[in-house]
């Protein structure tokens, strides 16, 4: 892509946002996401995410792909986030990271209702999906939600049943009501583009954790989705496998992709994250703009970073 | 051998033709009955895995219908609904519902096991795709859960079989009402009951081999020749959808 492409992306996406949201089409939000995603690897005086510690004004949250307001969720009498807010801009890779049982998982399935708040407000796309915070807003179907939001599991969740090329038609199918021959191409093309294609007849289990992986990001990725959610991607592999996927979401993040990932893989995090958040106990301890896991100074956030690095 | 020697066992390739011509009939209601089995089973699965109201009225039919033994449920079907509602089935009708009576809360268990195996990732996969709850039972949960379910519907199909014999008592003409009809002129009880026994056990060895293939095709990747052939079509698919895109791919 060439600077001067992004350049009109900026313009288009200031443009669109002169329109009331709901008024703006998803796809040019889509071009405007990327290409500006774009922008924030190019120069910094372009982007907001280096500033992501300062607290983020109403103008700034409008344009966000995701946002969590006051999310509280119980399971049974056990509350497991107490109150959560949460924001990504579009292009922006956010990185949650903290001790087991301190509510990350959770956090990510409320973005696409797996998890349905017991408080607060999902907002996706500027439409509410949540319980909401208001009482008369008008609110989006889960299934609605869903379309723009894609997610990869710790365990892959592959159809075990279903060759690698047909895990990935009959969502096309199922989703967009597209023909076979049609999906069974743009399946081909997603597995391809997960170096995967050779391997379109196999079997989940034919395949290594790794490649399983790749195929489930191929899958969501292949339905056009707005946001990537990753919970714990690499956790469940080999060691030696986890390399292969962790490429395959560095060249997602590249291509300027939305994506909140969950992962206890710091040194990727610290990579990769343009956000990176801290939970303990459900709530949000700690969270700071790329070069945080360097730099925080709070105490359990770094005997946490220290343990796990 | 001089014991056996003494019966008539040329009477059975004498009548080669009603005894087979009875298990024909048995194997129909079987068959018959087996299909609409797995559709009543699977309904019942369903009620008892939902809510309450639904679910308790789902158990009672099944542990009532379970203990029920198959000449009970065909005297009922047959001569009780006439005496009570005046519905006159015939007596492969009323064999066929005694079986998917008794064999529908059977199924149902059999499912319910198979349907709660499937790990709940499975189902969040096809939410998170966007899939809606009817589509990811039909193409996802529901062919996992019956490769699971097979083999003990395969066992259930085999007492199906063996239960078609107490149709007997409604005057069916399978191989067991054959058998006494033949025993009634020709008092060869040992000899007869023999080769209704063979037939059976030939028919559960036979429904065995066919069910195992049918569990072979269901594996992934599939095995055996009948599954490679079921199949085959669609991995050739496969292939030429791939070989078009690799050719595409090298030209640009």
């Amino acid at each position: 892509m060439s600077s001067s492409s992004t350049a009109g992306g900026w313009r288009e996406l200031h443009l669109s946002l002169d329109t009331p949201w709901a008024e703006v089409h998803h796809a040019d939000i889509a071009t405007a996401m990327r290409t500006r995603a774009v922008d924030t690897s190019l120069g910094e005086e372009t982007s907001r995410t280096v500033s992501g510690a300062a607290p983020r004004t109403s103008e700034q949250t409008s344009r966000a792909v995701v946002e969590l307001r006051g999310i509280r969720k119980s399971f049974g009498s056990t509350e497991v986030l107490h109150g959560v807010d949460l924001v990504v801009d579009p292009g922006e890779h956010v990185v949650i990271f903290g001790p087991s049982g301190s509510g990350k998982s959770t956090l990510l399935r409320t973005i696409n209702l797996l998890e349905e708040p017991s408080e607060g407000s999902v907002r996706v796309l500027g439409v509410e999906y949540g319980p909401g915070l208001g009482s008369n807003e008008r609110r989006g179907s889960a299934i609605q939600l869903r379309r723009h939001v894609g997610m990869v599991f710790q365990q892959f969740n592959l159809f075990p049943h279903l060759s690698a090329l047909h895990n990935i038609s009959l969502a096309l199918r199922s989703v967009q009501g597209i023909r076979r021959r049609e999906a069974e191409e743009r399946a081909a093309v997603a597995l391809r583009q997960v170096g995967l294609l050779r391997w379109a007849a196999h079997f989940p289990g034919e395949l290594s954790g790794g490649q399983q992986q790749r195929v489930a990001i191929a899958r969501a990725l292949s339905l056009d989705p707005e946001v990537m959610l990753f919970d714990e991607p690499t956790s469940a592999l080999d060691p030696e496998l986890v390399g292969e996927v962790l490429a395959v979401m560095r060249e997602l993040a590249e291509s300027g992709m939305t994506m909140v990932i969950v992962t206890h893989e710091l040194n990727f995090a610290r990579e990769i994250g343009d956000f990176n958040v801290f939970m303990d106990q459900g709530l949000i301890a700690d969270s700071g703009p790329r070069g945080f896991l360097d730099r925080c100074d709070n105490p359990r956030t770094r005997q946490f970073i220290e343990a796990v690095l | 051998m001089s014991l056996l020697a003494n019966y008539d066992w040329s009477l059975i390739w004498e009548n080669k033709e009603d005894l087979l011509h009875g298990l024909l009939v048995a194997l129909e209601v079987a068959a018959v009955a087996l299909v609409l089995s797995v559709v009543v089973g699977l309904v019942l699965a369903l009620a008892r895995m939902s809510k309450p109201p639904v679910s308790w009225i789902a158990a009672l039919y099944v542990n009532i219908f379970r203990g029920v033994p198959a000449l009970v449920s065909v005297i009922w079907v047959y001569f009780g609904v006439s005496l009570l509602l005046g519905i006159n089935f015939t007596v492969f009708q009323a064999g066929v519902i005694a079986l998917v009576l008794l064999y529908g809360a059977f199924i149902s268990e059999i499912y319910r096991a198979a349907l709660q195996a499937i790990p709940r990732g499975q189902k969040e996969a096809g939410l998170a795709l966007g899939m809606n709850p009817i589509r990811i039972f039909a193409r996802v949960t529901l062919p996992q859960a019956t490769k699971i379910a097979i083999p003990n519907i395969g066992s259930m199909f085999i007492g199906m079989i063996k239960d078609t014999s107490t149709f007997t008592v409604i005057g069916l003409l399978e191989v067991t009402r054959v058998t006494q009809n033949l025993n009634s002129t020709t008092f060869q009880p040992f000899v007869l009951y023999t080769a209704a026994a063979a037939l059976y056990v030939a028919a559960s060895f036979f429904f065995d081999f066919v069910f195992r293939a049918v569990e072979k095709s269901l594996t992934t990747p599939p095995a055996g020749g009948i599954a490679k052939f079921l199949t085959g079509r669609r991995r050739r698919r496969i292939e030429f959808v791939v070989k078009d895109l690799e050719a595409l791919s090298g030209r640009t």
